[in-house]
């Protein structure tokens, strides 16, 4: 009935990084005399091409049908070795990797003999679960050619034009009545005369000619049920009058592009709204706007300034109890440049920066020379500087670290370069999304590095500041990132995913719930049967294979398949016992 | 006219419950002993271990054994059964997992002695006598006192058991269940349990539909700290009710009572450590941020960890009992 299990097991030298301390020789006679094993052999890099060949010749020869390569850690090969028994006509999935290198050999370099009776150890484990392993299918679904941006700003704008233009459906979500975000309430920009409001018009110029972008203004996310390659979407748009309307979505793919806040000073911090002589910088762009209140003219509580303090890292770099501890990133090259675009208008004013870190990064440093050369004094504090409001200015005091004193500076106004914090949506999206954030508020992206963009849950991308502050320019190539990794998804007619999750034997499963509290992914729901029982049910396309319910099922029912009980005992029991 | 089947029944280390149980059949007793002959049965019937060694091998059909192996004693008839039986059956907790007495494991056999024979307040021994073979000089004999084996051992660890029926004792509708699974020989692979479910109790719990969605439980609470509402599931209540690790089958007896499950009918076929998977599920829906918290509710709501999730399975889990330095 059942075929006999035949097993090849292959010891990788890695050069000298594991036959250096390892005796791969002797781990090769030894995996010899474990049961099952029909051919053990070593070669000096396994996952080079000859390595592989031998493998594939030997499972034709040998007639193997379980695989066992010790070598590197298996993020590293294990995809390599699995496509090499695909290749040979095998289920990739009848493969186990014993790590000898990162698990034995790089951290055992002094111990030649017990390293390499370590690696017999684990050659045995491998062996051991090897042997239980069962074939394995990718799991298959069906995608929606179709992409929901939740947001606005300039990232969403972004990645909606992106995705249109390449032929998408796009349905954008923007809470507020008009598209833009936060952009739109910047002046001009670095290294452009654009503004930001002039970036938004051009964007949503060819988005709004493009047929494939539905735009919702006005409205909100309401819920979203499904996983990737289908997600059901409620949006809620406000009709005035009080009246809403509900419409449902059905996209392959999201991305959450739901921007800042700026960060709102409290009264008091830094004089804020105890005089109207204290602006923020988001105030003080507005005043210079042409379409401002004061068509563009610099008038700050009534009078046009002599005089300006700007007051750096407001919200940011932990300067008071309430900021944040991160750099926000824009306020140092957007404070300069407004600067210099004040400067430039009215010469005759003195401005005087108070600044912790000055951070005009990258080729924005160019901001700061420029500052320098039309007169701006830099003064660089530890401590928050004080802000007195007196009768006619406002008097701003601090310890100047570069010359060692203290210092006081009457002047006609102060502007407080403020940072940005998450949006006021970010917990509720999140929690909606089922995404991570970090301990800042931000969403969090699975990895900055190996998948930067993507949220922890498949198919969803995060584009812009609703990952953590970002200047305009990163925020946009963001937006392009995003729909460049959401196009990824929705070009295709279906998608696979690694059969490598939680199964329910529903022959065994009480219903009793215990899983379905537990699942970090909302993957799991219990389901109620024509007969009133109660079972559990995985999707599979929401799991991702971490254990906790397999680990936690009282009655074994759950089982997560490539890590099931009996192969993870067998491992264990491999370990103490022997063979 | 064909033999009718032969059965015999022996107890070892029980408290006697399984041979209730049996009894418990009330009126199908009668049709049990008219469909078999008992060939053995210490509690109720005249035949002694002479009588079972003269009958030839494999000729009784089953072998009903409750109660774990304590004694040498316990070995040696246990091991005459296998002898002569087509069926082993591991009848009740203590047989199939080693039961109450097994938590005996807890202890050296010095330590259990020394307290059964010396340190008991009822027990006057100022001779410090422990049971023993000796010779009686007046009828001239030796009279052989079996011995106590370091571990209480659940059967399978001393003979091969085809079929497990659990339960402290096992109900009498799941004995029937096994009964005639055994007379019809319509019979699961070797191994498997017989007479319940395949399912957790929740499964059958009529509690069950009451569960919350996601069940997550601030603080477990102790049956003498409130009367729970009868109508809603007990462990939602914070009571740590065994049901979810334990296989279902009694009719959820103890639930109608309004009291936790106890967990004795042991695990399911998935599950080898009884006691590990019931703290991996209670610790896993403690819903506490700190790790002193799970220290005192441990000890001030669970109190007797060990004897509560290991009640019925120690000496069948990994280790056994308590392990002692050699």
């Amino acid at each position: 009935m059942s075929e006999e299990i035949r097993i090849g097991v292959y010891v990788c030298h890695c050069g000298l990084n594991i036959a250096g301390v390892v005796n791969v020789k002797e781990v090769v006679e030894y995996a010899k005399t474990l049961p099952n094993v029909v051919v053990a052999k070593d070669y000096v890099f396994m996952c080079s091409a000859p390595g592989q060949a031998m493998i594939k010749e030997d499972i034709k020869e040998h007639k193997l049908n379980r695989v066992v390569v010790a070598a590197c850690s298996p993020a590293m090969h294990e995809p390599t070795f699995r496509g090499v028994l695909g290749d040979a006509g095998l289920n990739p999935y009848l493969f186990e990797m014993a790590n000898i290198r990162e698990h034995c050999s790089w951290v055992h370099p002094d111990d030649k003999e017990a390293a390499t009776e370590k690696a017999k150890e684990l050659v045995r484990m491998a062996v051991a679960k090897a042997r239980l392993l069962e074939p394995l299918e990718k799991i298959k679904s069906a995608v929606r050619p179709a992409v929901l941006v939740i947001g606005g700003g300039v990232a969403g704008l972004r990645a909606t034009l992106d995705l249109v233009e390449r032929g998408f459906d796009v349905y954008l979500v923007e809470k507020r009545s008009v598209l833009g975000g936060n952009a739109v309430k910047l002046g001009e920009l670095a290294y452009t005369t654009l503004t930001g409001k002039d970036v938004v018009n051009s964007l949503v110029e060819k988005i709004k000619a493009n047929p494939k972008a539905h735009i919702f203004l006005n409205s909100e996310v309401e819920k979203v049920d499904g996983s990737i390659g289908d997600f059901r979407v409620t949006v809620t748009r406000r009709l005035g009058e009080g009246k809403e309307e509900k419409i449902e979505l059905n996209v392959g793919a999201i991305i959450v592009a739901i921007g800042y806040d700026p960060y709102e000073p409290a009264i008091g911090e830094y004089g804020y709204k105890t005089t109207d002589k204290v602006v923020t910088l988001f105030q003080l762009m507005d005043i210079l706007s042409e379409e401002g209140p004061t068509k563009g003219e610099l008038l700050i509580g009534g009078i046009r300034p002599k005089s300006l303090a700007f007051i750096l890292c407001v919200g940011s770099l932990s300067t008071t109890p309430n900021a944040k501890p991160y750099c926000s990133r824009m306020c140092c090259s957007a404070s300069l440049k407004t600067i210099l675009k004040i400067k430039e208008k009215y010469p005759d004013i003195d401005v005087y920066v108070f600044y912790k870190d000055m951070r005009t990064y990258g080729k924005e440093e160019d901001l700061y020379w420029k500052a320098i050369e039309n007169e701006v004094k830099f003064i660089r504090f530890d401590e928050a500087p004080s802000v007195k409001p007196r009768d006619k200015f406002v008097e701003v005091e601090a310890f100047d670290t570069t010359i060692q004193e203290r210092i006081a500076i009457p002047v006609d106004a102060v502007v407080l370069a403020n940072g940005m914090v998450p949006a006021t949506d970010t917990e509720k999206i999140r929690i909606m999304l089922k995404i991570g954030c970090g301990a800042d508020g931000f969403l969090k992206e699975a990895h900055l590095k190996l998948r930067p963009v993507e949220a922890l849950t498949d198919g969803i991308f995060l584009a812009g500041v609703a990952t953590g502050p970002k200047n305009i320019i990163e925020s946009i190539a963001s937006g392009s990132a995003a729909a460049a990794k959401a196009a990824t998804i929705v070009t295709k007619e279906e998608i696979e995913v690694e059969p490598l999750i939680a199964r329910v034997n529903e022959d065994m499963c009480s219903g009793c719930g215990i899983c379905a509290a537990l699942c970090p992914y909302e993957a799991i729901t219990i389901e109620v049967k024509e007969d009133g029982k109660r079972i559990s049910k995985v999707n599979s396309m929401l799991c991702k294979g971490c254990g906790t319910c397999a680990a936690a099922c009282p009655s074994g029912a759950m089982q997560q398949s490539g890590f099931k009980d009996n192969q993870v005992m067998a491992q264990v029991v491999a370990t103490f016992r022997g063979e | 006219m064909s033999e009718k089947p032969k059965i015999a029944l022996y107890w070892c280390a029980s408290c006697g419950g399984c041979e209730e149980a049996v009894l418990d059949l009330a009126e199908k007793v009668l049709d049990l002993v008219n469909a078999v002959d008992i060939v053995f049965w210490p509690v109720a019937v005249d035949f002694k271990i002479e009588d079972v060694e003269k009958l030839p091998d494999k000729s009784i059909t089953a072998s009903l054994i409750n109660g774990g192996i304590r004694l040498t004693e316990h070995e040696k008839v246990v091991k005459l059964l296998r002898q002569k039986s087509q069926y082993v059956i591991a009848y009740g907790a203590c047989s199939a997992w080693g039961g109450i007495p097994g938590l005996a494991n807890l202890y050296k056999r010095e330590e259990l002695l020394s307290r059964a024979y010396f340190e008991v307040p009822t027990v006057v021994n100022e001779e410090k006598v422990l049971p023993r073979t000796y010779k009686d000089e007046e009828l001239g004999i030796e009279v052989e006192v079996p011995e106590v084996l370091p571990r209480l051992l659940p059967l399978d660890r001393v003979i091969e058991v085809d079929y497990y029926v659990p339960g402290c004792p096992p109900t009498p509708d799941v004995t029937w269940n096994a009964i005639q699974a055994l007379l019809s020989g319509n019979l699961p692979p070797k191994g498997s349990v017989i007479g319940a479910s395949s399912k957790a109790l929740c499964d059958e719990c009529p509690l069950n539909e009451t569960k919350p969605d996601k069940l997550l439980i601030k603080e477990f609470k102790r049956i003498t700290e409130f009367t729970p509402d009868p109508e809603k599931c007990l462990l939602a209540q914070g009571l740590p009710c065994l049901g979810p690790v334990t296989r279902g089958g009694c009719g959820a007896l103890c639930i109608k009572a309004n009291m936790p499950c106890t967990g004795c009918f042991g695990m399911l076929d998935n599950v080898s450590d009884y006691g590990a998977k019931a703290l991996s599920f209670l610790a896993s829906i403690l819903d506490v941020e700190d790790e002193k918290e799970v220290e005192r509710q441990v000890k001030e709501k669970i109190a007797d960890l060990v004897g509560r999730l290991y009640r019925y399975t120690l000496p069948s889990s990994k280790l056994g009992g308590k392990v002692f330095k050699r």
